[in-house]
């Protein structure tokens, strides 16, 4: 499994599409994103984890870097998305970041 | 040459490009687009200047259009920043859009010797932002983007430490 990281808007989809030269539809086929979204209302993250990593490319944007949210709903659902990322970055065979579009393996290698 | 400076808030990245810039011989201008709106601004203004004093910058202010700004052939060009540039060119009665800013960088690049451009991390603190703000930050992000596919260097800056997305530091 890939897993796909990075800031909001960084580009993460379209540079992964990319690299491995995807169509729009092989691409939906194959990847799933916006995974930080389901981290909230998962039961048991690494169950969640588990089930993701069974898709080829896993993608999460980087919520992390702001203040703490005043709302403990909000910093709830932040906590939970970033131990998600943590439990599918162990899973991953490759982590890639990406920023500006541009891409950074933090684990494994790039895919060229 | 072009080189894209992505930082978050006091990250270093103004005294890293400044450096960057300092290694390049000829003539330096610092390319500022923060309109003093209020003290607060004027005082941020300041320490840059400060910052910079000694360090042989000619300071040109330009808020919108950078295409008409007044450069001198070949200098080194130092723009500070792409999120007030952004800004103005959305928001400003003056502006001219999303386009105005990347015609603006054309019209650097097609100019100037070296161009180092200083740009705003502020994408990693979540996605929960009402619709007066999600323009402006897809605005900044698309920019972001299309510098970076175009730069030389892309230095992220963190903790006053550059991490080379693309390119690495000068000879």
């Amino acid at each position: 499994m890939i897993f796909v990281t990075g800031p909001l808007m960084a580009g993460k989809r379209e540079y992964i599409r990319a690299a491995l030269g995807l169509s729009p539809e092989e691409f939906a086929r194959r990847a799933v994103w916006d995974v930080q979204n389901l981290a909230a209302e998962a039961p048991d993250l690494s169950a969640l984890a588990d089930a993701l990593s069974q898709r080829e490319i896993v993608i999460a944007t980087e919520t992390g870097g702001g203040l703490v949210p005043v709302d403990p709903a909000e910093r709830a659902a932040r906590e939970a998305a970033g131990r998600l990322a943590c439990l599918l970055a162990q899973r991953a065979d490759t982590v890639i970041r990406v920023c500006c579009g541009l891409p950074q393996a933090l684990k494994g290698r790039l895919p060229c | 040459m072009f080189t894209l400076v992505i930082g978050g808030a006091a990250s270093g990245k103004s005294e890293y490009a400044e450096g960057r810039v300092l290694a390049l011989p000829g003539r330096r201008i610092y390319l500022a687009t923060m309109h003093p709106w209020d003290q607060e601004c004027r005082d941020r203004i300041a320490r840059h200047r400060r910052l910079r004093r000694d360090k042989g910058f000619e300071t040109v202010e330009r808020y919108t259009d950078l295409a008409g700004a007044d450069i001198p052939p070949g200098a080194n060009v130092l723009l500070e920043c792409m999120s007030n540039l952004t800004a103005n060119e959305l928001y400003d009665p003056n502006g001219g859009g999303e386009e105005a800013v990347l015609r603006g960088v054309d019209a650097l690049l097609s100019r100037c010797g070296h161009l180092t451009v200083v740009t705003n991390e502020v994408f990693s603190g979540g996605g929960a932002y009402g619709e007066d703000t999600l323009p402006y930050l897809r605005s900044l992000a698309r920019i972001n983007r299309r510098l970076a596919a175009r730069a030389d260097t892309v230095a992220e800056i963190v903790c006053g430490l550059p991490n080379y997305l693309r390119g690495g530091p000068l000879p």
